[in-house]
């Protein structure tokens, strides 16, 4: 039920996680980075990157499940407590982008003011897809492959004869202060090289399957990117005021004048690329409650969640950015913390069992091995005793 | 999952879709919304710092688009301005559809993004949107009779529509790109100098929509009315030939028709244009009217020896489209070719005009073609060294060839 393939990890990386950063991130970078923009956001890809690299190394060690790998270095008491921190802890980081997704859905994609009912059935089908557990990650990645690849191309090509990339110029003139603090507060929008870590024994290992997840998040990383270029060479100097380039970026193009907003087509298909991204981290949350407590139904911590999600976004409906100052510059260090501290210190862990870490086959097969040991290691002594005793 | 819960997803996700689609629960009616097409700001004639704020509506009828103006003739800001319209009229004002914004000539006076900072800092509003100032007031210009249906609006933007631009005759501005040339370090930006022509007020009806001619010595001049007035009777015409320049957001200049027309060429995005150049033809002056197409332009900025140089490098094909003498048979058979004298007379004719735009920006403040933004990104360093005195200091290069276009 919770198994996924290599190639939907790839496609999640090349797709479906990029699109968390065209909303309301470009914006928020450029008030900090200003026109350094890609080197802020590059820095957070080369961290990611580099965490994804050695996670995926991991998995080319071990077969087993970062539940397991915790079991087996701390015990399943500890083991079912950092569960349950993590799932707060993907709840938490899933509350800024699905406020965020709220916010774009109901300022751009309607001409008068809707209802916070008109936002309400993504919580159904985020419940849904929470439900059907992780293999509904991978169908959203093959889902969102080709929707992302068709609406982003677009997009760029409509706006590409509008940008001016001579904006971007002189590089450096954020200073690193700039170029760093726009790191650190982008920390919220790049909480992706966690999900492979939880991915851990959900997937068989090919062959260079590092490379290749590499490759697809450097893709990911490269349109990400350029959407930054091309939105800064567009605004320029107004894009701190930009808060939703999606639905601007492509509109200046000419062909509107007989066609009408026909890009809308493709910001309704990056939208709906978002509402997919926006599952991910709850349906995470939800799995890492039901490793902590298997015994669970999974409908139950599926609706707690996205009950929860849905009071955040009723009580901060129209405090969004004060949630999002709060994430940004209060709450990174827990970003730091989870999404590129633990995933390097998993690399520490326990990849096999110690007695009593284990299930009971892999209890019993490791006291049987200790077992063998010992009598082993007694009967070696017993041997050198008496070719001593000879000796003398 | 069993059957069940899948059941009472599918109908909660059916019911909210619904929901998510129809909108029904919005919390503004439709029916009560004004539709706004465009805004027009003047300073208000009843109390010093504040501002008149006019919304022309369309009102969708089954006939066609009828016009309503709804003026507030002294608010503190502009924002509390449209926010009274829903006041007086118990219409809210959406500004989705608001697609000219149109500044009084007295508000050019100060700093225009006093008014137009509601418009930035507004989601509602469309930064493309187009921005023009006005001869006399925006309310006036607003209540003119338009010679395409009822909004006044549809004519203005006709008259500044892209095609417009394309020809050169005027220098279209959105909101986002006025507000960058007033953000960036050129802290400069153009608008058209929006003018009702006189003579078309008393004049009657005719038939197309044609402009009328009011041409410098180089250019025409971009006008739109004269057609069928949607009231019936005589209809306004509007022309932007001229255009003014800013700095710091206040007035510093304005470029007559032929400047404007140069400015285009050179500098944006017009590429096919007609003119008008007097050459020497059996020594006599002749007047030719040209028909140009820009195939390369080009601007940079250089520091040789301390010195900023403004180059600019410029090919163009014209042909002649007429002239003020009789042609033989042959001369005409002939037009596509256009004698070198007449092709040497547009070139100087063409350097002329930047040289005088130059010299409008060196002297008003005004950084037309981004010299100091230039400076800024190519020459960060230099950037303190160089800033005040560019303008004055900068020697303009000109590479303009005009070939015959076959």
């Amino acid at each position: 039920m919770d198994k996924l393939k290599l190639r939907q990890i790839c496609f999640l990386f090349a797709a479906v996680l990029p699109v968390a950063k065209l909303i309301i991130y470009p914006s928020t970078l450029s008030y900090y980075a200003k026109n350094d923009l890609l080197l802020s956001a590059g820095l957070n890809f080369l961290a990611e990157g580099i965490v994804i690299a050695l996670v995926m190394w991991l998995s080319s060690r071990t077969d087993r499940t970062l539940f397991d790998l915790l079991r087996y270095t701390f015990g399943e008491v500890a083991a079912k407590t950092l569960y349950v921190l993590l799932a707060l802890f993907l709840l938490f980081s899933a509350a800024l982008p699905v406020l965020e997704q709220k916010i774009f859905v109901m300022q751009v994609l309607y001409e008068n003011v809707p209802s916070l009912l008109s936002f309400t059935p993504f919580f159904a089908v985020c419940c849904f897809a929470c439900v059907k557990g992780l293999k509904t990650i991978g169908r959203i990645a093959d889902i969102s492959l080709p929707v992302f690849a068709l609406a982003f191309t677009a997009l760029i090509l409509l706006a590409l004869p509008h940008a001016d990339f001579g904006a971007l110029q002189p590089a450096g003139a954020a200073g690193v202060r700039g170029i760093f603090t726009g790191s650190l507060f982008g920390l919220p929008w790049f909480t992706e090289c966690l999900f492979p870590l939880l991915f851990l024994g959900h997937f068989r290992y090919e062959k260079g399957g590092m490379w290749k997840v590499l490759a697809a998040f450097a893709a990911g990383a490269g349109a990400v990117l350029l959407y930054l270029a091309v939105f800064y060479g567009i605004f320029e100097e107004l894009s701190i005021l930009s808060q939703y380039p999606l639905a601007h970026i492509a509109k200046y193009s000419t062909i509107y004048t007989t066609l009408g907003r026909a890009d809308f087509l493709f910001i309704f298909s990056i939208a709906l690329v978002c509402i997919f991204y926006l599952c991910i981290p709850v349906q995470l949350s939800v799995h890492c409650f039901r490793k902590a407590f298997p015994h669970l139904a999974p409908v139950f911590p599926a609706a707690g969640a996205n009950l929860l999600l849905l009071v955040l976004a009723i009580v901060f409906n129209y405090s969004f950015n004060a949630v999002q100052t709060f994430m940004m510059r209060y709450a990174f260090p827990v970003f730091l913390l989870f999404c590129y501290v633990l995933p390097l210190l998993s690399l520490l862990l326990r990849k096999k069992p110690k007695a009593g870490r284990g299930t009971p086959e892999q209890n019993a097969k490791a006291a049987r091995k200790k077992t063998a040991r010992r009598r082993a290691a007694r009967i070696a002594r017993l041997l050198r005793r008496q070719e001593r005793r000879e000796h003398e | 999952m069993n059957k069940f819960w899948s059941w009472v997803f599918l109908i909660a996700a059916g019911a909210l879709v619904l929901l998510f689609f129809s909108n029904d629960f919005g919390l503004i009616d439709i029916q009560k919304t004004a539709i706004v097409a465009a805004i027009g700001i003047d300073r208000s004639e009843e109390a010093e710092g504040r501002w008149s704020v006019t919304a022309q509506i369309a009102v969708p009828d089954a006939n066609a688009n009828k016009a309503s103006n709804v003026s507030i003739p002294s608010a503190e800001t502009v924002g509390a301005g449209i926010a009274e319209v829903n006041r007086k009229t118990g219409w809210y004002p959406t500004l989705v559809h608001c697609r000219l914004i149109l500044l009084g000539e007295d508000v050019a006076e100060g700093d225009v993004f006093r008014v137009l900072g509601y418009f930035l800092r507004s989601e509602f509003v469309e930064d493309s949107c187009l921005v023009a100032v006005c001869e006399g007031r925006a309310q006036e210009m607003l209540g003119a009779s338009s010679p395409v249906g009822e909004l006044t609006t549809m004519a203005i933007a006709k008259v500044l529509s892209s095609e417009a631009q394309k020809t050169g005759l005027v220098c279209v501005t959105n909101l986002r790109d006025f507000a960058k040339g007033y953000y960036s370090a050129a802290k400069s930006g153009y608008l058209p100098f929006l003018a009702r022509l006189p003579e078309a007020e008393s004049g009657g009806p005719s038939e197309g929509g044609g402009g009328s001619a009011d041409g410098g010595q180089t250019g025409g001049s971009a006008s739109g009315g004269s057609g069928q007035s949607g009231s019936g009777g005589n209809a306004d015409v509007f022309d932007a030939s001229k255009t003014m320049l800013f700095y710091e957001g206040k007035r510093a200049a304005v470029l007559e028709a032929a400047e404007t027309l140069a400015f285009n060429l050179a500098e944006t995005s017009t590429d096919f244009a007609f003119g008008e150049v007097v050459a020497e033809e059996n020594g006599e002056p002749v007047t030719f009217s040209l028909k140009m197409k820009i195939s390369q332009k080009s601007r940079a900025l250089a520091l040789e020896g301390g010195v900023p140089i403004c180059s600019f490098r410029i090919r163009a094909n014209a042909q002649i489209a007429d002239a003020d003498t009789a042609a033989g048979l042959d001369e005409a058979a002939k037009k596509t070719i256009v004698p070198g004298s007449v092709l040497r007379a547009a070139e100087r004719e063409f350097e002329e005009q930047l040289t005088a735009i130059l010299k409008k920006c060196a002297d008003s403040g005004c950084d037309l073609f981004g010299l100091k933004q230039a400076l800024y990104r190519n020459f960060p360093r230099e950037y303190d060294a160089y800033e005040k005195t560019l303008l004055s200091s900068a020697r303009a290069a000109y590479d303009i060839r005009f070939s015959t276009l076959h």
